[in-house]
């Protein structure tokens, strides 16, 4: 077991290595961050200013401080004279010690920005995987039990359809009905008291959990069917119990493993479908918080949050894989 | 020798086959994009021009899916937009196979270290979740149709890659590649002669799920306003018509391309599955 | 039968038929099988994969699919088992009668101790509380020759042999102490040196206990000396059925001596040819009139393809369904007009057989 552990946190910092090389990469890579510091003056050529070929002509208008000023301060703010391999490296350091940089909006620290968007959206995650597992694992052991009959094949047809229905467009559906045509939930977040906020995420967690349900279902479904016709089934019922017993004692545990390894690569839609949904119903949360920054370029925030949503992400499978070798011990063996 | 009848039972109840609603699901997809490749020679309103009708005429003979708040014909947008959103879905995971193709075969024909590469590049791919690193991209480089078809490809690679892994191991011991080793065949001839058209195979299933996720994700940018900026898909109507007051004034603006897309998603994944079945395909893992 | 004991048999089976309702038609997987069996006996069930042997054991353990269509009536000690299971019965199966299976790696559930599924039946059907039940548990591996029996109450079954883990199987079969116990085929998937000690195993424990059983097996060979009758089934259908002596001794059936020509036997000359049955066993969908196994039978004649023999007595207790049958004068006939032709009338090859062992006059073995 402890082999197994120092096994799977080497794997878990590897990853967390290679995501957060990922995020910065691509801001860094792809884009100019020069650029994304000081907008298109990143474009003057300030060697040949210095060397005094052209004319700053920006020193007028910026209160004395001509464009080559700023752009040399910022190069040195965020290390852009350094090798790229060195400033991740030191960037990696920052964001150990905590310090995400200033948003280049109202220079509030993206510590601070995240402390206060993030739990609304882990709310919203938890309310969905709640009301994700709360439908499916009562649906799929009533449609297992009796596969193939008529409940089960309408609710295989309900999974397909729920399936199909994008985030986006489930939230407006909801949306719709819920809140325009029928007033009984609020069109935007309440942050008055628990119960408010309860309130306010029951359409966005169905939103999300309810395709999560149909996913849930159709595997624990598949996987109730198969465990059902194994040996040990027939060993149970022919040592005389009984059917509800056979299924919550027998066949329940064994048939969770790919439910248990699907919640985590969920996470990822999750994560995703928050983006959207917190659009829609106006949660003041950290996926609204990205999609604006993207928008207004601020770059601090992007990465700030795009960190630490896959590191959250990373770090819930490491635990998803943790949970799957207790519910089934022969995985734990060290071989 | 356990084998009893009610063994056979199943094995009868089985059956090998596509079935009517696969072909419905075909029949359907071959529609949508007859009339989205034509649209430009059909019959039906300018999607661009404001005042065709009223605003926010309801369906009817003029409009057949009404009208959106700038009087524009929603059947016609309806169709336009298809263009754009199968053009990106088409794209994306064409450009996910060949590159996820080619890496998985590389990884699963050589092993070793080009496998360990590999893998754990496929492996970091999934630790990030995929709307966000396209948004990240995105971020960096702007929305053209481009791009976006480019990133969504990028976030199909991992998959693909493991599915055309998976199938090279298997495939790779078999007989028929043994014997071309033997006969002394290039590694190249090899990967694209004897294991590239059983690779292909169940690629098939996973092409049509995978269309059907970059859809519904090129959907998604659009409906956060980071997808395509030139033209519209599906995803940006659904957000024009996403507004409180155009929801309760006229729900047909947003809920006719979602109808269309949910049909589209609809067929793609339910002919997908219908032929993951039919080659008996385990190791889908989107 | 053999060694009669007085009054009623404990399990009577009279005229079982099973079927299964598929896409194709109605599959006959038992069709029309009786026997009884009294306390303390026991009886092996003899066929290949698909003779109908294990539906009869779900059959009478209530095991089967919901789409299976039964007929006929099973009495246990009085009581009308389809009736128990018509009312859900809780205390009956795992009580009185309970069965163990073929592979014990896949008996036992993976997920859950060794203990605890030992001590499910104590606590559901005795109401044992958990500390009696996880002594009584331990009791029973004791009982059934598991080395530290305490050690092993909370081991997962993955950490045990195969040898051990049908140790396990049987002690949890035995939890409640059943009257009848149904083995079906409890041997086959162990090492050939495990599988004696478990059969003896069962036989002491039977001994000890009083109790019925039902030995199903592919095998001639394992209900030879171990059972007190044999029954011996194909398509569904019983061949022969006699008291295990007399069916070694005298055997009537065609299908009852091919059975035996597949399996080794210490007594027979060294380069003794193994002879498979040839051809496979019937479509159970579509039966032909006639006798079930007259395409694969070398003692077939015209008869056999158009009339279904019907069981009939040879001597006391022994019955058979054949037209021709072994060892008897029609059967000797039988043979000897396909040896010469070189085909059977359902056009088997006749030379498929050269070389098996020379039984064909006589019918007994040795």
């Amino acid at each position: 077991m402890i082999r197994f552990l120092a096994r799977r946190l080497v794997a878990l910092f590897a990853v967390l290595l290679a995501v957060t090389a990922l995020a910065f990469g691509s801001l860094n890579v792809l884009g100019d961050p020069l650029f994304n510091v000081v907008g298109f003056i990143a474009s003057v050529d300030c060697d040949a200013v210095l060397a005094g070929e052209i004319e700053d002509i920006s020193g007028q208008t910026a209160g004395g401080r001509g464009d080559c000023e700023v752009i040399q301060a910022a190069r040195k703010e965020h290390r852009l004279d350094r090798a790229l391999p060195v400033r991740y490296v030191l960037w990696l350091g920052d964001i150990v010690r905590g310090d995400f940089g200033t948003s280049f909006k109202n220079e509030m620290p993206v510590r601070q920005v995240l402390a206060d968007k993030l739990p609304k959206s882990i709310l919203l995650m938890t309310v969905a995987e709640v009301i994700g597992i709360v439908i499916a694992v009562p649906w799929a052991i009533v449609a297992a039990y009796r596969a193939n009959r008529r409940f089960d094949r309408a609710s295989t047809v309900t999974s397909f359809g729920l399936l199909a229905v994008p985030n986006f467009a489930m939230g407006i559906i909801l949306f719709y009905f819920f809140v325009v045509r029928w007033q009984i939930f609020p069109s935007r977040f309440e942050d008055t008291d628990l119960a408010a906020r309860l309130k306010s995420m029951v359409l966005p967690g169905l939103t999300l959990g309810l395709p999560l349900a149909a996913t849930y279902q159709r595997l624990l479904r598949t996987d109730l069917i198969t465990t059902l016709q194994e040996d040990f089934i027939q060993m149970a019922r022919a040592k005389g119990m009984t059917d509800r017993w056979v299924m919550f004692r027998h066949a329940l545990r064994p048939s969770l493993f790919s439910l248990v390894t699907v919640f985590g690569i969920s996470t990822a839609g999750l994560i995703g479908g928050a983006l959207v949904v917190e659009q829609i119903f106006s949660i003041p949360g950290i996926g609204r918080a990205v999609v604006e920054a993207v928008i207004r370029d601020d770059f601090p925030i992007v990465l700030g949050s795009v960190v630490v949503i896959a590191t959250g992400f990373v770090v819930i499978n490491f635990f998803v894989d943790i949970i799957y070798s207790l519910i089934d011990p022969r995985v734990r063996r060290d071989d | 020798m356990t084998r009893t009848a009610s063994d056979a039972v199943i094995d009868t109840t089985t059956r090998r086959r596509l079935g009517f609603g696969f072909w419905v699901s075909v029949g359907w997809l071959f529609l949508i994009i007859g009339v989205a490749v034509l649209a430009p020679w059909l019959p039906i309103a300018d999607p661009n021009e404001t005042g065709y009708g009223g605003r926010l005429d309801g369906p009817g003979w003029a409009a057949w899916f009404g009208t959106d708040t700038n009087g524009r014909d929603m059947f016609s947008r309806t169709i336009w937009g298809a263009r754009v959103s199968l053009t990106v879905g088409f794209i994306a995971i064409v450009d996910g196979i060949l590159i996820g193709g080619t890496l998985g075969l590389i990884a699963g024909y050589f092993r070793g270290a080009a496998d360990r590469v590999i893998s754990f590049v496929f492996f970091a791919l999934l630790s990030f979740p995929g709307l966000v690193l396209a948004l990240l991209i995105i971020a960096s480089l702007g929305s053209s149709l481009m791009v976006v078809s480019m990133t969504l490809g990028i976030l199909s690679i991992a998959p693909v890659g493991r599915l055309a892994r998976a199938a090279t191991l298997t495939f790779a011991e078999r007989e028929f590649v043994q014997a071309a080793r033997v006969l002394g065949s290039t590694h190249r001839r090899i990967m694209v002669r004897e294991l590239l058209p059983n690779v292909m195979i169940p690629m098939s299933a996973l092409a049509l799920l995978g269309m059907a996720i970059t859809i519904v994700a090129e959907g998604g940018l659009a409906f956060l306003g980071l997808s395509v900026s030139d033209g519209f898909s599906w995803g940006k109507m659904i957000l024009l018509g996403s507004s409180p007051r155009t929801l309760r004034n006229g729900p047909w603006v947003a809920m006719m391309p979602i109808g269309a897309m949910f049909l589209t998603v609809l067929a793609l994944n339910f002919a997908g599955d219908r032929l993951r079945q039919y080659l008996d395909v385990r190791e889908l893992a989107f | 039968m053999n060694g009669t004991v007085n009054g009623q048999p404990l399990l009577s089976v009279t005229d079982l038929r099973v079927g299964f309702a598929t896409q194709r038609g109605l599959v006959r997987a038992v069709d029309g099988v009786s026997f009884d069996l009294f306390a303390g006996k026991t009886l092996g069930i003899v066929g290949e994969s698909g003779s109908g042997k294990s539906v009869t054991a779900k059959t009478l353990m209530n095991l089967l699919p919901s789409y299976a269509r039964v007929e006929g009536s099973v009495m246990f000690d009085g009581r009308d088992v389809r009736e128990l299971a018509a009312q859900k019965e809780k205390h009956f199966w795992g009580v009185e009668m309970t069965m163990i299976f073929q592979d014990p790696m896949t008996s036992l559930n993976p997920v859950k101790k060794v203990g605890e599924q030992i001590a499910e039946s104590l606590r559901v059907h005795l109401g044992r509380s958990r500390k009696e039940a996880r002594d009584e548990a331990g009791d029973l591996l004791e009982t059934v020759g598991i080395p530290e029996a305490r050690k092993r109450l909370s081991q997962y079954p993955h950490e045990l042999s195969g040898g051990l883990r049908q140790r396990v199987v049987i002690a949890m079969a035995l939890a409640c102490s059943p009257r009848l116990l149904i083995a079906d085929e409890p041997t086959t998937a162990l090492d050939v040196t495990v599988q004696k000690h478990i059969l003896d195993l069962l036989d002491e424990l039977r001994e000890e206990r009083g109790m019925a059983m039902i030995l199903i097996t592919h095998d001639l060979g394992v209900v030879k000396g171990r059972t007190d009758d044999i029954m011996v089934m194909y398509a569904g259908r019983t061949m022969e059925q006699a008291d295990t002596a007399t069916l070694f001794s005298t055997m009537r059936h065609p299908y009852t001596e091919a059975l035996l020509e597949t399996i080794p036997r210490i007594d027979m000359p060294s380069h003794t040819r193994l002879v498979p049955i040839p051809g496979r066993p019937p479509d159970l969908i579509d039966i032909a009139p006639g006798c079930p196994f007259a395409p694969r039978c070398r003692y077939s004649v015209d008869a056999c393809v158009v009339e279904c023999p019907s069981l009939e007595g040879h001597g006391t207790a022994h019955v058979c369904a054949c037209h021709k049958p072994v060892g008897t004068e029609a059967g000797i006939a039988a043979r000897a007009a396909n040896e010469q032709q070189g085909t059977t009338p359902t056009g088997l090859d006749m030379g498929l057989f050269e070389g098996a062992g020379s039984r064909s006059g006589t019918g007994a073995g040795n």
